[in-house]
């Protein structure tokens, strides 16, 4: 048995009703910050406009004006131009706009209190890419450097020195740039953390049969 | 010595619940809690990954060392190891999975409620491993209507003997993963729900309907799902009955020389100085195992022990790995909001319960869940070969139809040799004797995990899903926080150590909250039927009072 009345389910919440939980909502700790969001979320349907606009906040945190505090001067050139590679910026921001580098090197020079290995591989890393130039390499060299660390990624059965290497500094990155505000929210226009009135359902036929 | 009509020890699900119901028929209630009072309002809001000095992972090394199994976003509501060790076995590891603060673990639980069947309460009978629950449905299905009524459930009817319909809210609709994976389940005969969820769809008792961020395991900022501090607390604290002692470390019940219960000794979280409260009747609802640890702590032998069998047959539900990868007709979806519900699709068990006609090679059941969509940040994208723009692209074309399958619950059984203990030697930082826990999985727990693992590729396969991650392995017992057991419930108080109404068969005045009562772990979440034994428990209790018979 369902409480109250289930035709109400479906039903877009307008800002007339928003008014009247408003209302309702007088009593509630907290209640008049939430729905001041929750009017502004009213106001977009959410079944006509899937791509509603982002409320996320700006990055708290001033990258621009980071001075590396782990790595020298040389292996930071190094990381920030195989992150590039990794995720470039082309059509869409990459690993720059998203001071991915910056941001590796605040977490692994913050790794010395409780997980000291971590920056012994970081150290081995860039070690190993500082062996082969990597920052003398001119732009194709060096992807192609990447392509051939790369390799075991998609055979298995292919070996490389540098794979380590390659794997650390991809799952860093990859984390880097998709926590990130650019990665999330301008790359990837993830819509979620909004104040909605509803939960937009799967309106799609073609969807309710396999 | 302050005197109390009744001491409660703990502040989650079931002591919130026992508060609110025993300050509400006029006892005068004090309640003890272990850890800090925090305005959830203030203190819970919606935190992006980029917010956090560490996206989210804690500084390196940190949460695992101190804080395991919690995050960045919610380890300052979890529990810290170092000052509340627990024991095992080197090669027998358990993940206890604790909170001390004020409304327990109900701040960040996964809300699902799901109400027990007969199939749970009498599997004994059924395939004759074990023992049955003294109670059957038909006993509790009235506190189910009354726990739902208050917390709100939202859900769907779903007309299955097994998994009994409630008292619901209109449940969320699906997202377009869950729709898929909904059309995939009637097309090779699993049944399928909404998960049940204590997330409001509509204003309900003062509290606001849910807003769809998708934040719940990191604390709810509107009290949109059921917690004891946005729910139960707060009726409780307007009968003027209640007396909240937050930081109060609980270290025994006190008894006097008739085996009867005295009240409570506790200790100052931050001075450390030992105060005793006097109390007609003590609740312990500090959660399965530290109810467990402080009636083993207060008496040699552990208290309402008569039985031995205090501490024994300790259950965690099974789980492990899932299954996950990708709908190929979801990639290149515009991106919506598919997270924001955290809930997804439920597949209540079916096997064992005779609507199969091929038997399982195991006994009792588990119950799957699915969802899918673009699901904040793309877990999948670091094992996606590749890199450079089209490794970009092919995130982006594929996040909108990430999709997994996991295991909700699977029934462990109960067995004795399965138990916990004090440790002869390691002291919380309070100087109380911790928990050495020793727990295993046996045969059937391993073969109802690879059963669950062929049935979700067989549901992905199903869905036309492109299968990217499944390798199986059965998670530590404890992880999915569902431990059970240990203070069991039944007729006999030879073989049990609780009354089917959480009351000891050795001293009267003494009520046990929360999962040590269970003597099976059934296939479902337990939240939901630890609160309506505790309903129940504590209309026996205010029953037994009112006659003068405690």
């Amino acid at each position: 048995m369902a409480v109250g009345a289930p035709s109400k389910m479906r039903r877009k919440i307008t800002r007339r009703d928003a008014g009247w939980l408003i209302a309702q909502a007088a009593g509630v700790a907290g209640g008049a910050d939430f729905f001041a969001k929750w009017t502004q979320g009213a106001k977009h349907d959410v079944h006509q406009e899937h791509a509603m606009h982002s409320t996320a906040p700006p990055d708290p945190h001033d990258w621009r004006s980071y001075r590396p505090q782990f790595f020298s001067g040389d292996e930071y050139r190094i990381l920030d131009a195989f992150s590039a590679i990794l995720i470039p910026s082309d059509d869409t921001p990459g690993a720059r706009e998203a001071h991915v580098t910056a941001f590796i090197d605040f977490v692994v020079k913050a790794a010395a209190e409780y997980a000291p290995e971590m920056q012994d591989r970081w150290r081995k890393a860039l070690g190993w890419l500082a062996e082969q130039n990597f920052g003398s390499l001119s732009a194709a060299e060096q992807t192609s450097l990447v392509q051939q660390m790369a390799a075991p990624e998609q055979d298995n059965s292919k070996k490389h020195p540098g794979y380590g290497t390659y794997r650390l500094i991809k799952d860093m990155v990859v984390h880097a740039f998709y926590t990130s505000r650019v990665g999330l929210v301008d790359v990837l226009e993830y819509k979620g953390l909004a104040y909605l009135t509803e939960f937009p359902a799967c309106t799609h036929p073609e969807h309710h049969q396999v | 010595m302050d005197k109390y009509d009744v001491a409660i020890v703990g502040s989650g699900a079931c002591g919130g619940w026992a508060c609110m119901a025993l300050a509400q028929s006029g006892f005068k209630v004090v309640v003890l809690e272990a850890g800090s009072h925090i305005d959830t309002y203030k203190e819970f809001k919606h935190r992006w990954p980029y917010e956090m000095q560490f996206r989210g992972a804690g500084q390196p090394g940190f949460l695992r060392k101190y804080f395991k199994g919690s995050t960045e976003y919610n380890y300052r509501i979890m529990i810290d190891d170092r000052e509340n060790p627990y024991t095992t076995a080197p090669d027998k590891p358990f993940a206890w999975r604790r909170s001390r603060v004020l409304g327990g673990r109900t701040l960040h639980w996964s809300r699902a409620s799901d109400r027990f069947s007969d199939f749970d309460f009498k599997a004994a009978s059924r395939d004759g491993f074990g023992e049955d629950w003294p109670i059957s449905y038909a006993d509790i299905a009235p506190y189910y209507d009354r726990v739902e009524r208050f917390i709100g459930v939202s859900a769907a009817p779903a007309k299955l003997p097994q998994f009994p319909d409630g008292v619901f809210l209109p449940a969320m609709p699906l997202n377009c993963a869950e729709s898929i994976f909904q059309a995939a389940c009637r097309k090779i005969d699993f049944p399928s729900t909404p998960r049940r969820v204590a997330q409001l769809t509509r204003m309900w008792h003062n509290r606001p309907p849910c807003h769809y961020c998708g934040n719940c395991v990191n604390g709810c900022d509107v009290g949109a799902m059921f917690n004891t501090v946005v729910s139960t607390l707060p009726p409780a604290l307007k009968t003027g009955n209640v007396t909240l002692l937050c930081d109060s470390v609980v270290s025994h019940v006190l008894t006097d020389s008739e085996k009867r219960a005295r009240g409570i000794r506790y200790i100052e979280r931050y001075s450390n100085k030992e105060v005793e409260i006097g109390a007609l009747v003590v609740v312990l609802a500090g959660s399965s195992l530290e109810n467990t640890r402080l009636l083993l702590n207060s008496e040699p032998g552990g208290l309402a022990n008569s039985s031995g069998v205090l501490g024994q047959y300790l259950m965690d539900q099974v789980s492990g790995s899932g299954v996950s990868g990708f709908l190929p007709i979801l990639k290149n979806a515009a991106i919506r909001n598919d997270d924001g519900k955290a809930g997804g699709l439920y597949i209540p068990n079916f096997t064992n319960i005779g609507v199969r006609p091929k038997p399982a090679k195991f006994i009792r059941g588990y119950a799957m869940s699915a969802t899918g969509g673009a699901m904040g940040i793309p877990a999948f994208a670091p094992s996606l070969p590749g890199f450079g723009s089209d490794y970009k692209k092919r995130v982006k074309s594929l996040y909108p139809s990430f999709a997994r399958v996991w295991l909700s619950g699977g029934e462990m059984l109960a067995r004795k040799e399965n138990y916990v203990e004090l440790d002869p030697q390691v002291r919380d930082k309070w100087g109380i004797p911790v928990l050495k826990i020793h727990c295993t999985h046996c045969d059937n727990d391993r073969r109802l995990y690879e059963d669950f693992f062929e049935r979700a590729q067989e549901l992905f396969r199903a869905a036309h899903g492109e299968i990217s991650d499944a390798k199986p392995f059965l998670s530590t017992p404890g992880s999915l926080i569902h431990e059970v057991g240990t203070c069991r419930m039944g007729n006999d108080s030879k073989t049990s150590v609780l009354n089917s109404f959480c009351q000891t068969h050795d001293v009267k005045n003494l009520f046990v909250f929360g999962g040590g009562c269970f003597v099976t772990t059934g296939d479902k979440h337990p939240t939901l039927t630890m609160m309506a034994l505790t309903a129940r428990g504590c209309d026996q209790l205010i029953d037994m009072a009112h006659k003068g018979d405690i």
